[in-house]
């Protein structure tokens, strides 16, 4: 029998969870981020399932200073609540060539400055990894050229040199199925041409399986880059071309309601056991992040997804490494 | 005569919820089966809204044609008005969110209004709803010079929208910085009677502490659009003052931890045969627009009942 409320990590991994949840109120489903109570209960679920981190997008920042007076105020609730830190903080920008997207490079002083701006107000919440998506929704950048995939490796060398020098946090790129660089061969080339000194892979299984590469084949290759993962499941490989289907692939593509599950769901397609195998026979070591971004599409609900992922990290996957 | 319809402000919760068709679709057989054959939209951002945007609805609907046919197959007649809050961040007009009071920002808002007002103009619309001030929390009670400004603002909005044929109201919510009676009176003399008008909020006016049915027989000729919902409880501590105002007392529910200050019609403060009443006597003519705003899943339940007691309890008292 484990202990109550024991963490889910062991020797080798640490446990953080990657947010995306709303709760249920008499106003309708609400960001727990409204307030200091519902805060405070999604901490204490997710540290009772045994995660010690948690994840989350840059534009809850000011949310968080409003509700406990400072970025450090609020990591000491967190730690009191068994959660030592924000791992990693989402960058959520919307792509547009006006103003913001690597795959342009007038856009680039922008987007530089923006993130330093990013560096800056989340000091104090103990974050690592600066998780971006490092291309524009697909349909935006193509044809996807080698020198459009170039401008957005000079982008991100210039962007992980400035979070990883300037404040010690490692850039992460996250390639959701429907953004501009997803094919392996767009990886590929994309962290060839890339630093491997300021730029790092964000390995989210899910996303991967569903543009059709092997999650475990790509951390084998790359796992000199990987710093960061979201590890989710999924139910569908995508073979309709939903990545480049306007307006939008990842909630709306007619073929498919949810692409995205949680660790442990029936029918999953992301090979979790070969994966910890993989880690073991490199010696991978460190954080982990679990995701079950959209988990409530279809009648399911966060604090489930979370505890299923909890789960069968602790009775199918930690036996293979940790 | 009035015009009843329903807003659909209630479907969303969430940035990337109620983006599918199919589920805008549902939402608006419930609100014909509901009895309602008019809707008012609200003004969104991104991709993830395809009702949203007139972008969007070509995007998604083909046309606003089609956009049309589609929702009378559904049951839905018209889109009676939209309902615009500038200060609300646009992924399309590149902007964090605009202050009518700030005339650096009038030129922007002026071009954000001009899409929403040519396609009412297009879909058959009458009525275009704005928030009428930024909450109190940011600038505190708002001095000449900015009701000046917001004045002017929504005179060119006002003016604009008219030469479209689309009529310009201006929302007062919970947390306005103009809460007197006098104070509003004041500032609606800076305000052309012409093209700009008022929507009254019943709910909003009802937290703010006031008679709601008093509110009107005092405004009524500026009244040209209504939002009627009922409200829980009264602001009485003036928590609409904090800066935070909007996620500290209106989602956290305040001090006193209010669950929810909406309601179901019937079910709260509002004095509907009051309210009604003048109504029937100053002759409204304008569109009733029902909301069932920050209500509990599922939604369909607050509209059904809503339905009903419409129905049953409220146009009863208008004829």
């Amino acid at each position: 029998m484990t202990t109550v409320g024991s963490p889910l990590g062991g020797r080798n991994l640490r446990y953080a969870y990657m947010d995306h949840w709303r709760v249920d109120t008499a106003q309708g489903q609400i960001s727990q981020y409204s307030s200091v109570e519902r805060f405070d209960a999604f901490l204490k679920q997710v540290s009772g399932v045994g995660y010690e981190a948690i994840e989350t997008f840059d534009f809850h920042l000011g949310a968080l200073r409003d509700l406990f007076g400072s970025l450090e105020a609020a990591r000491a609730h967190m730690q009191s609540r068994g959660i030592d830190r924000v791992l990693s903080l989402f960058h959520a920008v919307m792509y547009d060539a006006r103003q913001s997207t690597p795959h342009v490079r007038a856009t680039h002083d922008r987007m530089a400055g923006y993130a330093e701006y990013i560096m800056k107000s989340s000091a104090g919440l103990g974050v690592q990894n600066f998780i971006v998506m490092p291309a524009g929704l697909y349909f935006d950048v193509e044809p996807v050229t080698d020198d459009k995939i170039r401008a957005c490796a000079e982008l991100w060398n210039r962007i992980g040199q400035m979070t990883l020098e300037g404040y010690g946090v490692k850039t992460c790129c996250h390639h959701e199925f429907f953004c501009g660089i997803r094919s392996a061969e767009q990886l590929q080339k994309f962290y060839d041409w890339t630093d491997p000194r300021y730029v790092f892979l964000c390995l989210d299984t899910a996303q991967h399986v569903i543009a059709g590469v092997d999650p475990v084949d790509l951390f084998l290759k790359r796992h000199d880059r990987c710093a960061a993962f979201h590890l989710k499941d999924t139910h569908h490989v995508d073979t309709n071309g939903d990545y480049r289907r306007k307006p939008d692939a990842e909630v709306m593509a007619p073929t498919t309601a949810r692409w995205f599950y949680e660790i442990g769901t029936e029918g999953g397609l992301v090979d979790f056991p070969a994966l910890y195998a993989a880690m073991k026979e490199v010696g991978w070591q460190g954080w982990v992040g679990v995701e079950h971004d959209k988990a409530d599409v279809g009648g399911g609900n966060y604090p489930e997804s979370t505890a299923i992922a909890a789960w069968t990290i602790r009775n199918v996957l930690r036996k293979i490494h940790d | 005569m009035t015009k009843w319809g329903y807003a659909t402000n209630q479907w969303k919760a969430g940035f990337t919820g109620f983006a599918r068709m199919e589920q805008q679709e549902r939402a608006l057989k419930v609100t014909a089966a509901c009895g309602f054959d008019a809707i008012e939209l609200s003004a969104g951002t991104g991709r993830w809204d395809p009702m949203g945007r007139p972008e969007n609805i070509v995007q998604n609907f083909g046309s606003v044609e089609h956009f049309k046919l589609r929702l009378r197959d559904w049951g839905i007649q018209r889109v009676a008005s939209v309902f615009l809050d500038p200060l609300q961040m646009s992924f399309e007009e590149l902007h964090h969110g605009l202050d009518c009071t700030d005339r650096s920002q009038h030129a922007l808002l002026l071009e954000q209004a001009g899409v929403f007002a040519r396609f009412l103009a297009e879909v058959g619309g009458e009525v275009l709803v704005v928030r009428a001030l930024p909450p109190f929390g940011r600038h505190g009670g708002l001095d000449a010079g900015r009701q000046a400004a917001a004045a002017d603002c929504w005179n060119a909005v006002g003016a604009m929208t008219a030469a479209l044929g689309i009529k310009t109201v201006l929302h007062l919510d919970a947390l306005a910085p103009l809460r007197s009676l006098d104070e509003l009176a004041a500032w609606l003399a800076l305000l052309d009677s012409a093209t700009v008008g008022l929507c009254m909020d019943t709910a909003e006016l009802a937290i703010a502490g006031h008679d709601v049915a008093a509110w009107y027989r005092r405004f009524h000729a500026r009244v040209w659009h209504i939002h009627i919902k009922d409200a829980l409880a009264v602001d009485t501590l003036d928590e609409y003052r904090a800066p935070n105002a909007e996620r500290a007392l209106l989602q956290a529910g305040g001090q006193r931890g209010i669950p929810r200050w909406f309601g179901e019609l019937g079910t709260g403060l509002v004095d509907w045969p009051a309210l009604m009443g003048a109504l029937r006597e100053t002759g409204y003519a304008g569109w009733l627009i029902v909301e069932s705003d920050k209500g509990p899943a599922p939604a369909a339940a607050s509209m059904m009942q809503n339905a009903w007691t419409v129905r049953h309890v409220l146009q009863p008292l208008l004829t």
